[in-house]
């Protein structure tokens, strides 16, 4: 009797291994391990990239009615709207000094914390982990905060500027025409300068340490060092920065949106908002899909440029 | 390299030139120079955040005074449990950790699976699809929630905390997907190969050589899309009209009504918003910087 469940367990056993074992074969196929591995991701990518990209530029061709099933196909009007009002060509070139003025701060700024966290000190370690912050601070956050510490009335940044004589009443920093596009570049750049530190920093870290030595034996300066082996490490990767964040930041929706919501009057009323306001504000959403085709557009050129200039290679140097 | 140029610290110091300031001195300015730019950085860093949390603690009589003492004068937590027992607030931080939860997942599972599927396999239009992956990566969300607001509307995916992890995971599938192809190719081929001269089938090596050694990466893909889905605002704005779906960035607008802003709950839900997110930066900034190190 034992022996039978004995036996009866093993020979199930077996049967169980073999199972396993033909499942493995049957996996290691290369089309069954293709299928597995990426398909998966391919399609969602279709799906949820690809997908509403087409869509968009084909909703573009439309007068969609919110509340009515049938679209009404209405060849290049919106298009044409679009490119023959001044309103787009105002907001597009908001969106151009927005992304530009931040840009360029985040780059600097960015790359200059970056090289100095990188220095050996004690804490250095505690001061990176601190100074990446910024960056996981949400949006919707970012303007609370901001609009907080800004505020005219009760705000500290005022009271500090009060007290230091450098002002001398309240002013309101993000309700004014002429300082809420700064205001509000500066508000990004204080969370976005920390991709821009981020990318540097991991760039940095990874330049091999000999090669410093190697200069300092031939007697280099730290000018020299710098010029002839940080700068050309640093070279990739600040073109990399300059155009996602010039991309970002020029279709850059929800901090402009939280802080100002394209106001005062329309001081920092972007690309991006008044494609928001078009889709859900006006319910044009046949011309608000035409105006993030024609951002969209603006992607494409960056992309073409990042892909001609850095040709970003699929195979991964191992150095 | 026959005369290295170096003083020993002490006669440095002993050294004074002539007029000038000696090279200790100079190495102290030096010094104290690279200490004033660190502390002026973490200043810049961290005033913002700790103003919010000195708002935070402050009851409702402290918040609207003329001058506001640093160190606060009394402490309340009383913005808390407003927060914790009045508001929808739990609600949303339910919304916003079932949302990370689904993206990160997704996330990891098919940038892990597709990341090694392209770097082991070889097929026609890698190249161009590299470039596709890469392209995605550069998508801002607002370009993309318009037209997903039409689709999903078809497709009755508004309000619907899957259809906003699926539209999420648009935002951080690209560059994960990027991040673990170039990782696998860091993996040297010949570990798995030993283990199929071992008698291992391909499968095996994959499953029992390649994707524990993939660790690090997906803990860096895996903090990248958390941050994506935890902060992300444009997307549930778009789709999400339905208040009891809200994550907690949209529902932080539910705490100004008009003219009437409660500063003092704002702030403190924006502490326990971000404390998450400071506690994973702190733990696995090694894993961060490895990410992007290997991505790009």
């Amino acid at each position: 009797m034992a022996t039978d469940t004995q036996t009866e367990d093993q020979s199930l056993r077996e049967r169980r291994l073999r199972y396993r074992n033909s499942l493995y074969e049957f996996l290691s196929r290369r089309r069954v391990m293709a299928a597995f591995t990426i398909l998966p991701a391919l399609l969602l990518f279709v799906f949820i990239t690809l997908g509403p990209i087409v869509w968009a530029v084909a909703a573009g061709f439309y007068e969609i009615p919110v509340f009515v099933p049938t679209w009404e196909f209405v060849w290049f009007d919106n298009y044409v709207e679009l490119l023959t009002e001044e309103t787009f060509w105002m907001t597009v070139w908001r969106s151009v000094v927005f992304a530009g003025g931040s840009t360029a701060f985040q780059l600097v700024v960015g790359t200059g914390i970056a090289l100095l966290v990188n220095r050996q000190f004690r804490f250095s370690n505690v001061v990176q982990a601190v100074v990446i912050l910024p960056y996981m601070i949400p949006t919707a956050v970012l303007g609370f905060m901001a609009l907080w510490i800004g505020n005219a009335q009760w705000g500290v940044l005022n009271g500090v500027l009060i007290e230091l004589g450098l002002l001398d009443n309240p002013f309101s920093w993000f309700g004014n025409h002429s300082t809420a596009m700064l205001s509000v570049i500066l508000t990004s750049s204080w969370k976005f300068t920390i991709f821009v530190t981020i990318m540097v920093l991991a760039r940095l870290q990874s330049i091999p340490q000999d090669h410093y030595e190697a200069a300092r034996v031939a007697g280099a300066s730290s000018y020299q060092v710098f010029r002839d082996i940080t700068l050309p490490n640093l070279k990739n990767v600040i073109f990399i920065v300059i155009l996602l964040r010039g991309v970002w930041m020029f279709n850059k929706f929800d901090i402009v949106y939280v802080l100002t919501g394209g106001g005062p009057g329309d001081a920092t009323r972007t690309a991006p908002i008044y494609a928001y306001e078009l889709g859900f504000g006006l319910t044009r959403l046949g011309k608000a899909a035409a105006m993030s085709t024609l951002l969209f557009v603006f992607l494409v050129a960056v992309a073409l440029v990042y892909f001609r200039v850095l040709e970003p290679a699929e195979g991964v140097r191992t150095e | 390299m026959s005369n290295p140029p170096e003083t020993p610290d002490d006669a440095a110091s002993a050294v004074a030139t002539d007029g000038a300031l000696s090279y200790r001195q100079i190495r102290l300015l030096k010094r104290a120079g690279l200490g004033l730019a660190i502390a002026l950085v973490l200043a810049v860093v961290l005033f913002p955040i700790l103003w919010m949390f000195h708002t935070s603690l402050r009851p409702q009589s402290q918040i609207f005074i003329e001058s506001v003492p640093l160190v606060p004068e009394v402490i309340s937590l009383v913005h808390y449990r407003t927060l914790l027992f009045e508001t929808e607030f739990p609600q949303f931080y339910a919304n916003s950790i079932v949302v990370s939860l689904g993206v990160v997942s997704l996330t990891v599972v098919l940038s892990t699976l597709g990341g090694y599927g392209l770097a082991r396999l070889d097929f026609r239009f890698k190249r161009k699809f590299a470039r596709l992956v890469l392209f995605g990566y550069m998508f801002p969300a607002i370009l993309l929630s318009i037209p997903m607001f039409i689709i999903w509307t078809e497709i009755n995916l508004t309000n619907n905390l899957f259809g906003l992890v699926l539209a999420e995971t648009a935002l951080s599938l690209p560059f994960s997907l990027w991040l673990m192809w170039q990782f696998f190719q860091t993996v040297p081929r010949s570990l798995e190969e030993s283990a199929r001269t071992a008698g291992a089938t391909r499968f095996q090596a994959f499953k029992d050589v390649a994707i524990p050694l993939a660790k690090p990466g997906m803990i860096a893909v895996a903090l990248f899309s958390y941050a994506v889905s935890w902060n992300e605002y444009t997307i549930p704005k778009v789709l999400m009209s339905d208040r009891s779906k809200w994550p907690l960035t949209v529902g932080l607008f539910t705490l100004s009504e008009g003219q009437r802003v409660f500063w003092g709950q704002i702030m403190a839900a924006s502490i326990m918003i971000v404390l998450p997110a400071f506690v994973f930066v702190i733990v696995l900034r090694k894993y961060l910087l490895e990410g992007f190190r290997t991505g790009l």
